[in-house]
């Protein structure tokens, strides 16, 4: 049941996103008409979980790229192994998509949104310390853990996440 | 306190109630509804089990179970005795932690590779495992350790301590002496929970033979990308299992409160989820294929410049072989008479290494059918303990 519910809201979110940008292509005007984006303004910028992954979008909201936080690389210690996904795979938010070992530990690295991974960082699997050097570099030699395709559903789980400044209060607590 | 209460209270108690609940949509599978309702129920706040099954796979599963379905915000403690098993973590190498050769000839030990991180361990029947599954908030490397530490020094081992790598030691009585390890750790980490689990020797009678097994005779010639374990010297604590168990869920009872621990025996086979892990855990794809990529080099190479042993007299001295095996699958490969010369075999294999029976028939596949091919063979043979001996 619940799947068949997660195949179907896709559907209904692009059939009204679409509508809403042949309307009024500006992020002020979909926001009129779809609640979903009302926050719309914010969507480039690097947003945060709770489970310290962040997320950042590209200008047209398809495509985007994930990693692991400042914060969660200092705290996992030396990471001696990334496990990657294998692509293309379609997660929900929160759903694992790899793991990375550190002091006999294997933790879940949880896809913060909806989305299918397209790429995968194959440096992480050769050099995993460089998780530890730049975790949020998405650079060719950065510790970034793979690139995304997102639709609405993906840019809609992004409201529920935290932005930089949210976060590090959040991890300051 | 009394930790023989705990122990004689192992009930079905609330088996009962769920079967009944349970029975009116499947009547046929009563028993199995203890277990899984049990694990699941929301009000459950604090659970303890105890295995009765030594199947090291079986084990695996229910533990993953727990972890997956027991409510967020409970506390679950899970003691196991496996049969005789190797087991090697998440992101390890079975032919470079693990003499394969002399593992078949033992035909008793089975080869396990759990979910968890870290190194290469022995089980047995003299070696108790526990393991605690809690909230990923509240989540903390040494804190049940020290549990079982607390339960070790009420059983009399006064000189058990956890050390910096999590692990639970026997601190030597002489300064000179290093302590010995009884108790290593491991853990495993997802969005909401967290298991720590570890092993503790009590009175495994292997303690002399074990590093044999944990010796590869391939790791000369293997670079790997994953996870090495580090090697210690090991001690048996000396208390029998139901006294290491009975300790152990008092102080766990001590921290967290709860009723007396349920028994779960190997009937939880009906929970379909508890099967379904059982069986990939037994795949030969989970435990080989499931290997970080690595490459096997006869010889000194730039990525990989260790000196290498001597090759067997009837191999000669210039031959080479080198393959890189990506989820256990050799692509390509490389077999020649001597360095820098034409190769007999330079290919792509597409083969799981451990599906490979007998050598001589990749070796042969170079299309030189001599005695060299055949002696490389058995060295391969030997390397990754497939063929026993040889002509």
């Amino acid at each position: 049941m619940a799947s068949i519910v997660r195949t179907l809201r896709p559907v209904a979110f692009r059939l009204s996103a679409r509508s809403s940008q042949a309307a009024a292509p500006s992020w002020r005007g979909a926001s009129a008409s779809v609640r979903a984006f009302s926050v719309s303004r914010a969507v480039q910028e690097k947003k945060y979980t709770k489970d310290h992954e962040w997320v950042e979008l590209s200008d047209d909201k398809k495509t985007g790229t994930i990693g692991i936080s400042e914060y969660a690389a200092h705290a996992l210690g030396d990471v001696v192994y990334v496990e990657l996904p294998t692509i293309p795979m379609e997660v929900a938010a929160g759903d694992s998509i790899g793991a990375v070992e550190s002091v006999k530990s294997a933790s879940d690295i949880n896809s913060p949104i909806s989305c299918t991974i397209t790429a995968v960082n194959d440096l992480l699997e050769e050099k995993p310390g460089s998780i530890n050097k730049g975790p949020e570099d998405e650079s060719s030699a950065g510790g970034w853990v793979a690139k995304i395709e997102v639709n609405d559903v993906g840019v809609k789980d992004l409201e529920g996440l935290m932005s930089a400044a949210e976060y590090r209060e959040f991890t300051e607590e | 306190m009394s930790p023989s209460r705990g122990f004689s209270l192992i009930v079905g108690a609330t088996r009962h109630r769920s079967a009944i609940k349970l029975g009116i949509r499947r009547p046929g599978v009563r028993c199995l509804s203890g277990f899984a309702e049990t694990a699941t129920n929301p009000a459950n706040k604090t659970q303890v089990y105890l295995s009765r099954s030594t199947d090291p796979y079986l084990n695996l599963s229910i533990e993953h179970f727990l972890l997956q379905k027991t409510p967020a915000d409970s506390t679950v403690l899970f003691l196991y005795t496996n049969r005789p098993c190797i087991v090697i973590g998440r992101n390890q190498n079975p032919w470079l932690e693990v003499n394969l050769g002399l593992l078949n000839q033992a035909a008793d030990i089975a080869l396990v590779r759990r979910r968890s991180g870290g190194g290469t361990v022995f089980h047995d029947e003299g070696n108790v495992n526990y393991s605690v599954i809690c909230a990923t908030d509240v989540f903390n490397r040494d804190k049940h350790a020290e549990m079982v530490v607390r339960a070790l020094q009420k059983l009399g081992v006064d000189r058990a301590k956890v050390n910096c790598r999590h692990d639970i030691v026997l601190q030597p009585a002489g300064d000179h002496e290093k302590p010995l390890k009884i108790s290593g750790s491991a853990y495993k980490l997802t969005r909401m929970r967290s298991l720590h689990h570890g092993t503790c020797l009590l009175s495994s009678p292997n303690i002399g033979t074990i590093s044999n097994y944990l010796r590869s005779p391939a790791k000369p010639y293997i670079k790997a990308r994953g996870v090495d374990s580090v090697s210690s010297p090991i001690a048996n604590a000396n208390v029998s299992n139901e006294k290491f168990e009975r300790a152990v869920m008092s102080e766990f009872k001590a921290m967290y409160g709860g009723d007396a621990a349920t028994e779960v025996h190997e009937d939880v086979r009906l929970v379909p989820e508890v099967v379904k892990g059982e069986s990939e855990l037994r795949s030969l794809d989970w435990v080989y294929s499931q290997t970080p990529q690595f490459t096997f080099s006869s010889c000194p190479t730039e990525e990989d410049s260790r000196p290498r042993p001597q090759l067997p007299v009837d191999i000669p001295s210039k031959s080479h072989i080198s393959f890189t095996a990506r989820n256990g699958n050799i692509g390509h490969i490389e077999i020649g008479a001597a360095e820098g010369s034409r190769a007999w075999a330079n290919t792509n294999l597409d083969q799981q290494l451990h599906a490979i029976e007998d050598w001589s028939q990749v070796v042969g596949m170079a299309g030189r059918s001599t005695a060299e091919s055949s002696a490389i063979s058995q060295w391969l043979n030997n390397l990754f303990g497939k063929v026993k001996g040889g002509p």
